[in-house]
């Protein structure tokens, strides 16, 4: 009998390994330990973004109101058509930057090669129409809303999409794949608002890795030293509005989604962050449903998948929050109209 | 066959959020009959500060050389350390064979943030899950009734946790010093993102107990 029962293991284990579409879908080794640690992403993404930035990006929304687009889930292969749609719409609109929630791509080489193509295409784009090239490799603000005499290279024109890791993004060695695009999976953007009364108000954008269902020791540090807090000496947040990004779902909208959400300490841990943040709103993906709450005095949205084969049909699929001049937020959904071609038969 | 059992345990572990962590459980059960029995159990996590309260029933059918047991559990846990509470009702049933073990239920679960300086409640403070299944399978290397065993056991739940598929697995062993005593340990890896097949290390824990009957 036992016999028996381990050779009826032994062959559902050499089904499993054998299917190619299961393995394309399931990484089965996975569940047991992750090939990438959420430990070496945080070292790498402090020392890239230290050197890179000086720690921080910065944003101007010189108007006083500003806009940007959130989508989740891409999961792009061969066909970037939503991707493109996505960054497209951000551009047509004027969104001040558009933030993607992580699962952009499914690991493989190919779809990365896809993606980065698409996102040096989207730069093209943006860069057309937000500067004049003034000489070689010489670009500067179009129409003057911006002081003339800042030239920047094309490398030092930071494109404004900035993207979180996903699960998808790299359980099969992905990481190196996104990170050779997108560098760093962990930091922070502050966003500059010259409000009509001449004021400056500072708006505080958190981009958080939960791709491993976990912050890990290293972001848990970094949070619990302050390092994300943003506030004066004497206590008062620098902040207006902070703004959350990660690809984890907090909350679990329906019964039957299987995905990991974070563990019970680190759940309770977050959302006690986040009311101690005072932030807005916290933007989630993973579980490709919407949902949306307020919970002590924070909104949490989750994305719905924009990715054509989990969602063949037109629909609504981002995200757009809107800051006018006086402070007033609200948010849209933004409608996705691409669908993929149909497949000869 | 015996009318009470109490068991105690200590455990020592590391959690991502909390660090290392020691703890203390008990647990008591009363067999009104051979299938019908209550029971109780409490335990508290220093370091991690997480406290708990469980109670629950069950009805034992036996079949053949095997058992058909059915749970009804009510779970209280208090995080202290982020003021959240946590209700949990839980119903399942559990078969227990010769060298394998299976358990599959439904919980539910509901959590509020509370402050102890301003009012208990607040409309947008509390959580009700959606149902989450519970499933978990254990496999010993000795029959059930063996003076000692070891097994593996893998499971989205533990005695007072309940996860959204998040698993944890780990090795048990036992052995019977009479017939009254037996020890009782567990090893445990909790890992997070398993579901998401990046399992990342979360919490690792250790735990030896006594079970005494009469």
């Amino acid at each position: 009998m036992k016999t028996r029962i381990f050779l009826l293991l032994a062959l559902a284990c050499v089904l499993a390994s054998s299917c190619e579409k299961l393995q394309e879908k399931i990484n089965l080794p996975g569940i047991f330990i992750a090939n990438t640690a959420v430990e070496d992403r945080m070292q790498m993404s402090e020392l890239y973004y230290k050197k890179m930035y000086d720690d921080k990006v910065w944003l101007v929304a010189p108007d006083g109101g500003y806009s940007f687009l959130v989508g989740a889930d891409s999961h792009v292969t061969t066909d970037p058509g939503r991707m493109d749609e996505m960054l497209a719409n951000g551009l047509e609109h004027g969104d001040l930057f558009y933030a993607h929630l992580g699962d952009i791509a499914d690991t493989k080489a190919e779809y990365y090669v896809t993606l980065d193509s698409l996102i040096k295409v989207a730069k093209h784009r943006y860069v057309d129409a937000k500067f004049d090239e003034i000489g070689d490799n010489q670009y500067i603000y179009k129409g003057g809303t911006e002081d003339p005499s800042i030239i920047f290279s094309y490398d030092e024109i930071v494109y404004p999409f900035f993207p979180v890791v996903g699960n998808h993004d790299i359980t099969r060695n992905g990481w190196a794949l996104w990170s050779n695009i997108f560098h760093s999976s962990f930091y922070e953007i502050d966003v500059v608002v010259f409000l009509d009364n001449g004021e400056v108000a500072f708006d505080h954008l958190i981009f958080l890795d939960s791709a491993s269902g976990t912050l890990g020791r290293t972001q848990i540090d970094f949070i619990e030293k302050g390092v994300l807090d943003g506030k004066y000496d004497d206590g008062t947040s620098i902040y207006r509005y902070t703004f959350v990004f990660t690809h984890t779902n907090i909350f679990h909208p329906q019964f039957n989604e299987f995905a990991s959400t974070f563990p019970r300490e680190e759940t309770f841990f977050l959302l006690d962050q986040f009311e101690k943040w005072k932030v807005t709103c916290v933007f989630c993906g993973h579980v490709h449903t919407w949902d949306e709450r307020n919970f002590n005095g924070v909104h949490y949205l989750t994305l719905d998948s924009m990715c054509e084969a989990n969602n063949p049909n037109p629909g609504d699929y981002l995200v757009r929050l809107n800051i006018d001049k006086d402070g007033g937020i609200d948010y849209e959904k933004v409608r996705m109209n691409y669908t993929p071609p149909k497949k000869k038969k | 066959m015996h009318k009470n059992e109490i068991i105690t345990d200590i455990t020592a572990g590391y959690n991502v959020i909390t660090g290392m962590f020691v703890g203390q459980a008990a647990f008591f059960t009363h067999h009104f009959t051979d299938r019908w029995s209550i029971s109780g159990s409490e335990q508290y996590q220093f370091m991690k500060n997480v406290g708990s309260l469980d109670f629950w029933g069950t009805y034992r059918l036996p079949l053949k050389r095997t058992n058909l047991y059915f749970d009804a559990h009510l779970v209280d846990n208090m995080f202290y350390p982020w003021q959240t509470n946590e209700f949990i009702a839980n119903a399942s049933a559990y078969f227990e064979g010769n060298y394998m073990d299976f358990r599959f239920g439904m919980s539910f679960i509901m959590y509020h943030k509370y402050d102890v300086k301003k009012e208990y409640y607040f409309t947008d403070r509390s959580y009700i899950e959606p149902p989450t299944l519970i499933v978990g399978l254990g496999v010993n290397i000795r029959p059930r009734n063996h003076p000692w065993n070891v097994g593996f056991f893998i499971r989205n739940y533990d005695q007072f946790f309940y996860e959204n598929w998040n698993i944890n697995l780990g090795v048990r062993a036992h052995a019977r010093i009479n017939d009254q005593l037996k020890i009782i340990s567990e090893l445990t890896a909790r890992p997070a993102g398993s579901m998401s097949q990046l399992a990342t290390r979360y919490e690792v824990s250790y735990n030896l107990g006594v079970k005494y009957v009469w």
